[in-house]
């Protein structure tokens, strides 16, 4: 197994072992961040090797398969939560972000023929690589919408049906979490509409090509979602609800998008 | 045989709190903050003693202290000391109810108020900084030495662990604390802002207890306009008159009703179209009154989320029945802190 596969393999276990405690502590509800915290770190250190020795093995950002483009989003998502966590106070996303982490690794483990060789390639285009990073990036950060979003909806239902247990106390109040949500899709759609620009312009791909067609669909639903969030047009649940449903139709995407080469 | 003088320091405790002294006891031998210093240098200074420290509280006083005495001339000292101090008459001397602590007892005693284990509160926080603020002052004031020193270090790293490691200061006890946590948990308390319709003392309660924590701003609004102007003075918030209120409801975030009206005062209807105002913007509503004030119905209404007294009370009784749980696991702390400090084989 190349080099890079074990990296992976080590912060699957990482990102589980951040989990397990986690849950379990949260459950008692002795939980703080700083428990977790070093894991979800050292998950990430272990992706980044990964992604680096891959790229190194192929000459090229490894963003074209389906597995590689998924242990990148996972790879943002770390990323994000550790930018984002602290800043939001949502030091809890972390126990919410790990599954998916984990999920989205494991697939990409799992998928037959995952990880090919990429046909040897001309000059690297700059633009084509930041396209890419952009989109995939943008992707991550509905992800972190998406998984806030559930977290609102628990918050919600435990308010709602005077549900004052331990997990109660840990999440966050529920105007912070559809704050975050908020500024999680405009940060998404900004980043996203970034890398069709860029697709548009700088690398003249058009509007009908196929895989192109399903970026600008993503893009539709979250120009949609923001909208909606700007003009108050939804309840606060409603968006959160819509954030946590809408991340499928991006996750379903990267199997169309990475299908088309 | 009678008790010899020890060559050692001997530690000891004589208190009296909320469940041995009755308040009007007890305030007449409360020692004022700002004479913490001075009260402790005064007990260091007793014939045969060589450490003092004195703690008050409004729920307890207590003077921890070593000496070179048999232990019954030391806490004899120590009551007089306290009725000369305070000048107390005989039949005060005997209404006065105290509890002597000698040795290893003094400390698991310090160790479980430092712990919040020995408050009317069980767990509350608020005794850890008192006790800390009463040490601090008999340092500064030079009445402590090396035992005393060491104890009260002993017991904050005690009071820590408990707090660490146990959730005995975890859930609400009271009406006003789920009320506030109720509030953290749907807003920002910073830019909360509440009505209070009807103004009653249980409602003055949570209004006080969310201001403290930080809430933006109250109205009040009552029947009576006087008693409203009156309340909304007390917490710096503004008055309302009765008809006005329906009228900026979308305005508030949070809404605590306590009014005697026989029937629904807010209805689902009113409430449908104050969310619809507010954009759907979440709303807490608190319904202390009996017969209710609130309609049921209102709690399905999207981003509403109401709690009535009976709500607000179970889980008020769910956070004291988890902190008893957890007394056990607390006890078991500090007798191993104890153990390892040397206070008991």
């Amino acid at each position: 197994m190349p080099p890079d596969r074990w990296f992976l393999l080590a912060a699957v276990a990482v990102f589980l072992a951040a989990v397990r405690p986690a849950l379990r502590s949260l459950k008692s509800g002795n939980w703080t961040v700083q428990r977790q915290w070093p894991l979800m770190l050292l998950g990430l250190a272990l992706q980044s090797t990964a992604l680096w020795l891959r790229g190194r093995e192929l000459g090229q950002c490894p963003m074209k398969s389906l597995s590689d483009v998924l242990v990148f989003v996972a790879w943002s998502v770390v990323l994000l939560y550790a930018l984002v966590g602290s800043g939001f106070r949502l030091s809890l996303l972390g126990i919410f972000t790990a599954p998916l982490v984990v999920l989205m690794l494991l697939l990409a483990l799992l998928l037959p023929g995952a990880f090919p060789d990429y046909p040897p390639r001309g000059p690297i285009n700059g633009w084509v690589e930041l396209h890419a990073a952009l989109a995939l990036v943008a992707y991550a950060a509905f992800a972190l919408a998406c998984i806030t979003g559930c977290m609102y909806l628990l918050q919600e239902r435990l308010l709602k049906r005077h549900r004052i247990g331990s997990l109660f106390y840990q999440l966050p109040p529920i105007q912070g979490l559809a704050r975050a949500i908020a500024r999680q899709v405009f940060l998404g759609l900004g980043l996203l509409t970034l890398s069709l620009l860029i697709s548009l312009l700088k690398l003249n791909t058009p509007i009908s090509n196929p895989k192109l067609l399903f970026s600008w669909g993503v893009w539709a639903l979250y120009l949609l979602i923001a909208l909606t969030i700007w003009r108050h047009s939804l309840s606060p649940r409603q968006t959160a609800l819509a954030a946590a449903l809408g991340f499928v139709i991006p996750f379903i995407s990267l199997w169309i998008v990475t299908s088309h080469g | 045989m009678a008790e010899q003088a020890s060559p050692q320091p001997q530690l000891v405790c004589l208190g009296l709190n909320y469940r041995t002294t009755p308040v009007e006891v007890r305030e007449r031998v409360a020692f004022a903050q700002t004479k913490l210093a001075e009260a402790s240098q005064q007990v260091g200074g007793l014939q045969g003693f060589a450490e003092g420290l004195v703690l008050s509280t409004c729920n307890r006083v207590e003077i921890y202290a070593t000496h070179h005495l048999p232990g019954a001339e030391a806490q004899q000292q120590l009551i007089d000391h306290l009725c000369d101090h305070f000048d107390l008459q005989s039949e005060q001397r005997e209404a006065l109810v105290t509890y002597p602590l000698h040795g290893s007892e003094a400390a698991r005693h310090l160790f479980r108020v430092v712990s919040g284990l020995d408050s009317m509160v069980l767990g509350e926080t608020e005794i850890f900084g008192q006790v800390k603020d009463a040490y601090q002052a008999a340092l500064q004031g030079g009445s402590t030495g090396r035992t005393l020193n060491k104890l009260f270090q002993q017991a904050f790293s005690v009071g820590k662990k408990v707090r660490n490691e146990t959730q005995i200061q975890r859930g609400s006890t009271s009406v006003g604390s789920v009320a506030v946590d109720l509030a953290e948990k749907v807003h920002d308390l910073s830019r909360c802002r509440i009505m209070l319709v009807g103004a009653g003392d249980m409602s003055r309660t949570c209004a006080q207890s969310l201001l403290s924590r930080g809430a933006h701003s109250i109205i009040v609004s009552n029947r009576s306009h006087e008693r409203a102007v009156e309340m909304a003075t007390e917490m710096g918030g503004r008055a309302l008159r009765f008809e006005e209120w329906e009228s900026v409801l979308h305005e508030v975030d949070v809404i605590i009703s306590s009014t005697s009206a026989p029937h629904f005062v807010i209805k689902a209807d009113l409430m449908q179209e104050v969310m619809r105002r507010r954009r759907w913007q979440p709303m807490l509503v608190i319904d202390i009154a009996v017969p209710r004030d609130v309609e049921p119905a209102v709690n399905a209404i999207e981003g509403v989320y109401l709690y009535d007294i009976d709500a607000l009370q179970q889980i008020a009784d769910e956070g004291r029945r988890q902190r008893e749980q957890q007394l056990r696991l607390c006890e078991a702390i500090i007798e191993q802190q104890l153990q390892k400090f040397g206070f008991v084989a």
